[in-house]
């Protein structure tokens, strides 16, 4: 169908995630070795299987980026229904694995994969291939707009049984990104953002709780031990830091204070040790990411290049915001990972993947222009 | 809108640039958070990382004027507990609550209490030895032995109620412990170091180690040597006449320093807690308030001469009473002194001389005199919990309380207030500050870091008004009624005192207080010295202050002087009563009386004559010897007793 253009992919893209993930590896055991000692008796515990994931994303990531990305769109309708499937099976008492209140754990102890990562990537690659076939239907609201938001809001509602608010908001997020990249009216986006307004509104008079819980991020102080306790700890970590930071491995939050030190706030022990500079510069990574994803998106060779690149990268750019986020207080606590530096072995391997995809994307660009 | 490659090209650019727009934003916040913010947290943080173990200072000794140690901390047991260590807690706090013998509820409360460590108080503050082997038997986890400062009292009693106490938190309550708090107490030091979450030591940070420091050692004015003569005394005065209080200060004058200062009853500064609160609590010598009586004649007559408006070799003729606004007063001598010089009527202590004094200098006068040897105010004395005592106010002082301020009655005094304005006598006209602490030492060197200065709150008579009041002072020692304070060489001069105890507006009868204030040598006094006895009874049935307080302060004098090396005077007034050269009085006539009003007039004929009652009923009938027969002073009536009044002649009274 189209000439394959072989060239080099990349490299930004490429050095960008490998950077990140070195510094990722070396932040889980900086912030998990005092948890995992007192746990585990092994100061490594953690540090060692992220080494072990990182290896098999960056295989992952090799592979995908050698395979035309164009063979996804066959495979697209198989993802979909895999994923579906293990977001239902998931929910199977004595099946599923619940871990911290959330039943999202397939598989045996530390080894469990995360039905509702696969989801979000499967679920991209999906609607790209959905959205690339529409063309101008996706400015239909019946025959273009409603159905990919019903399939992904679908999938939201299988996970919010888990329940697991952060990859909700992330697999939104994309949704929205993707659906705006193919070309939806900006009628249907404020219509869908005013629906969920309304539907938010209509929660919160149900139960003015929610609202409470919801604005208590502004001020973390008024519950100091209970629902501000992570935000407050978080803060003292990033606060302890300042400009310089307290030196790679002398962070004190990580000593018990700051609860799951090496997942969803590592960063915070990662700004502790290497201070405003050190977190400014993982942000500034981050964003190089995010330019390079969606340059490599407008230079796509036809649009299912562009809306899967804008995808992948619309989950990345999303999952960052919301954990730095949280991190920093700035919205209400949510539960994401920080892409290629919080601990985790699906996180990681599917961010690979997804990279590895926009690496092939990259291959195929039409010429700078 | 066409869907183009370009509009989605061009959406894609929108969207990298609204997200590239986030991060920033994020960055931007972090620097509120790193930068800007940071120091606040910082000190936050801190304080939740960082575990403080106290270490207390052991507080200063308190020392009488020559050194010797009076009060100092001994080191005692104390339990404490580390609840984080504690697993079973209703079993630790039964067993506890068992061998302390505290409540089961409230050493539970401790034991669950949320903190790195606390004290089980206060039953497990400063334990026995048996309950400290009891502790270590049950070898509970988390409960700890600590050594905590106790108080210990080398002389026992010994001025307890000047040297106060000190409470469980070693925290002084009363007396000099309270006074001077701050510098005994010293400052409490501490290490600090960071815990982890647990509570455990974060490894790889230092820890803050501040030492600490000593509290003073307080020097006292008190002389220990001279506490004991004051302590003794009182002692043989309670067995003797067991009264209610009685009350003693030793004072140097030319300084104000406080050489001993005394109450009945004190108690047993180690085991404060087992007396009353108001023994403990309050120090009588600076706190109580009573009418002086004719002590309080000292300032009238020492006004009177600086205002020149009496010479002692003036004549006055006292009748027995004094009118003053239509009504009698009446001597305490019935039937008066008769004719006499005025230094007479200060040896015999005379009222009705001297209300004549106090009409001489008029109410302003004598007020402004009374105010300024420092009545109705406080002295300032270095102690918690002094009276101020209770004057007139001018406004609505009458003749007939002027009358009777004059000699010493319907005014309020304490006993530091008498003592300094006679001390302003002793001084030469100076009145001084009071105070009991004389210097502040290094608690390990012994370096003397402050001085209490004597300081001099102003001059109140002549420094010749003042020799002339203390001439006549040692006459009334000397040849009237203080004769019984007299020392051979020591030229003692003084005033006796015997005031009414009134209680709901009223006299209470044959409630006295019977003071003497003593001061020697004369011509140059080293010593003021004090005593009041409240309501003695003494089996002799005479209530009065040259009987009872007069001697007392003649002990006390005599011993002091001594102790100090005073040498002894020459050219002092030689007493005037001398054996064989008796004091001759008249018998009254008591027959007809009730025993109780022949008893008071025996008392108040100041011939101190004492009675015998024989036979029973309530009224005399009979006395030996008969009424105006003289006899010497202190001797004894015999009284016979009826149930029938009768008069001489035998007729019946109606």
């Amino acid at each position: 169908m189209y000439a394959k253009v072989r060239q080099s992919p990349d490299w930004v893209i490429l050095w960008a995630t490998l950077v990140l993930l070195s510094i990722g590896v070396v932040m889980v055991h900086s912030a998990s070795s005092v948890l995992s000692q007192q746990k585990f008796g092994d100061a490594f515990y953690y540090a060692k299987r992220q080494v072990l994931w990182a290896a098999l994303g960056v295989g992952l990531m090799w592979w995908m980026s050698r395979v035309d990305y164009h063979r996804l769109r066959a495979w697209a309708p198989y993802l979909a229904g895999a994923s579906f499937l293990l977001l239902t099976v998931v929910l199977v008492p004595g099946v599923g694995v619940n871990r911290n209140g959330s039943q999202a754990w397939l598989g045996v102890g530390p080894f469990g994969i995360q039905p509702s990562e696969f989801a979000k990537l499967a679920l991209v690659v999906f609607l790209a291939h959905y959205l690339a076939d529409a063309g101008e239907r996706v400015q239909s609201l019946t025959r273009g707009f409603l159905p990919p938001l019903m399939m992904a809001l679908t999938a939201v509602g299988l996970i919010m049984l888990e329940p697991d608010l952060g990859q909700s908001v992330v697999i939104v997020g994309a949704t929205v990104i993707l659906l705006f990249a193919a070309g939806a009216r900006v009628g249907h986006l404020l219509g869908l953002a005013g629906t969920g307004a309304v539907a938010f509104a209509v929660l919160v008079a149900m139960a003015p709780y929610r609202m409470a819980r919801i604005t208590s991020f502004l001020n973390p102080w008024q519950d100091p031990l209970g629902s501000g306790y992570q935000v407050i700890q978080s803060l003292y970590a990033l606060g302890s830091g300042g400009l310089l930071g307290l030196g790679l491995g002398h962070s004190r939050q990580k000593y018990l204070y700051l609860p799951e030190p090496q997942t969803d706030f590592v960063y915070a022990i990662l700004g502790e040790e290497l201070g405003f500079l050190g977190a400014a510069a993982v942000l500034t990574l981050f964003a190089v990411l995010v330019w390079r994803g969606f340059r490599t998106a407008a230079l796509a060779p036809d649009e299912f290049g562009t809306l899967l690149a804008a995808g992948i990268t619309g989950i990345l750019a999303v999952q960052v915001l919301v954990n730095v986020g949280v991190v920093t207080g700035s919205i209400p606590a949510t539960g994401v990972t920080l892409p290629f530096l919080s601990y985790g072995g699906s996180s990681l391997t599917l961010m690979l993947t997804g990279v590895g995809i926009l690496l092939n994307i990259s291959r195929q660009a039409r010429g700078v222009g | 809108m066409r869907v183009t490659r370009g509009m989605m090209r061009r959406r894609v650019v929108l969207l990298l640039f609204c997200l590239l727009g986030a991060i920033g934003g994020l960055i931007g916040r972090l620097a509120y958070i790193q930068v800007l913010q940071a120091p606040w947290l910082q000190g936050r943080a801190h304080r939740l990382w960082s575990r403080q173990i106290p270490l207390q200072p052991v507080r200063g000794s308190i020392l009488d004027a020559e050194g010797h140690v009076l009060v100092y901390t001994a080191t005692a047991p104390s339990v404490i507990v580390i609840p984080a260590q504690v697993k079973d807690k209703e079993k630790t706090a039964r067993q506890l609550a068992d061998v302390l013998r505290m409540p089961y509820d409230k050493v539970l409360a401790l034991v669950r209490k949320r903190t790195l460590m606390v004290y089980v108080s206060p039953g497990g503050r400063r334990i026995r030895d048996e309950q400290l082997a009891a502790i270590r038997r049950l070898n509970l986890p988390g409960v700890y032995i600590t050594e905590e400062g106790k108080r210990a009292y080398p002389y026992g009693a010994l001025a307890a109620q000047v040297l106060g106490v000190t409470g469980a938190d070693n925290q002084g309550l009363t007396g000099v412990e309270k006074q001077y708090d701050r510098q005994l107490r010293g400052q409490p030091g501490s290490i600090t170091f960071f815990a982890n979450a647990k509570g455990e030591r974060m490894p790889g940070v230092g820890e803050d180690y501040v030492p600490p420091v000593d509290g003073e050692d307080v020097e006292l004015t008190i002389n220990a040597a001279i506490q004991q003569f004051v302590e003794r005394e009182i002692e043989r005065a309670v067995a003797v006449y067991h009264p209610d209080h009685v009350t003693a200060i030793v004072e140097d004058p030319q300084t104000g320093a406080i050489l001993a200062m005394a109450n009945y009853p004190s108690f047993n500064p180690a085991d404060w807690q087992a007396y009353p609160q108001e023994t403990y609590n309050r120090n009588l010598a600076i706190w109580q308030t009573f009418e002086p009586g004719s002590t309080f004649k000292v300032i009238t007559l020492s006004a009177a001469l600086q205002e020149g408006k009496v010479n002692l070799n003036d004549r006055f003729y006292d009748p027995g009473y004094y009118e003053v606004a239509g009504r009698r007063i009446r001597c305490w001598k019935a039937g008066g002194h008769g004719s006499q010089s005025f230094l007479n009527v200060v040896e015999n202590s005379c009222n009705p001389g001297f209300i004549a004094l106090g009409e001489r200098l008029g109410k302003t006068a004598l007020f402004q005199y009374i105010k300024a040897f420092g009545f109705g105010q406080k002295t300032g004395i270095d102690l918690p919990g002094e009276g101020n005592g209770i004057l007139f106010p001018l406004n609505r002082v009458g003749p007939l309380e002027l009358a009777t301020t004059s000699f010493g009655q319907g005014v309020s005094v304490t006993p530091i207030q008498q003592v300094m304005a006679i001390g302003a006598v002793a001084n030469g006209g100076l009145l001084m500050k009071p105070h009991v602490v004389q210097a502040f030492l290094d608690h390990d060197t012994g370096r003397v870091v402050g001085r209490v200065q004597p300081t001099v709150v102003r001059r109140v008579i002549s420094e010749q008004t003042a020799a002339e009041v203390r001439s006549a002072l040692e006459s009334v020692v000397a040849q009237g009624s203080g004769g019984n304070a007299y020392l051979d060489g020591y030229r003692v001069a003084g005033k006796t005192g015997t005031a009414q105890v009134a209680k709901n507006g009223r006299y209470e009868p044959n409630h006295y207080i019977v003071s003497f204030i003593g001061m020697a040598p004369a011509d140059h006094p080293r010593l003021v010295a004090y005593v009041a006895v409240d309501h003695p009874r003494p089996k002799d049935n005479v209530v009065f202050g040259g009987t009872i307080a007069a001697p007392i302060v003649g002990n006390i004098l005599r011993d002091s002087l001594t102790y100090l090396g005073v040498p002894k005077r020459a050219g002092g007034i030689p007493k005037k009563v001398r054996w064989g050269d008796v004091v001759m009085v008249q018998v009254p006539d008591f027959v007809g009386m009730t025993i109780g009003d022949a008893q008071r007039t025996a008392i108040e004929s100041g011939a101190q004559l004492r009675t015998q009652v024989l036979g029973t009923g309530k009224y005399v009938v009979a006395q030996s010897p008969q009424s105006g027969t003289k006899v010497p002073a202190g001797s004894v009536i015999r009284l016979y007793l009826g149930n029938t009044p009768v008069v001489d002649n035998g007729v019946r009274k109606q």
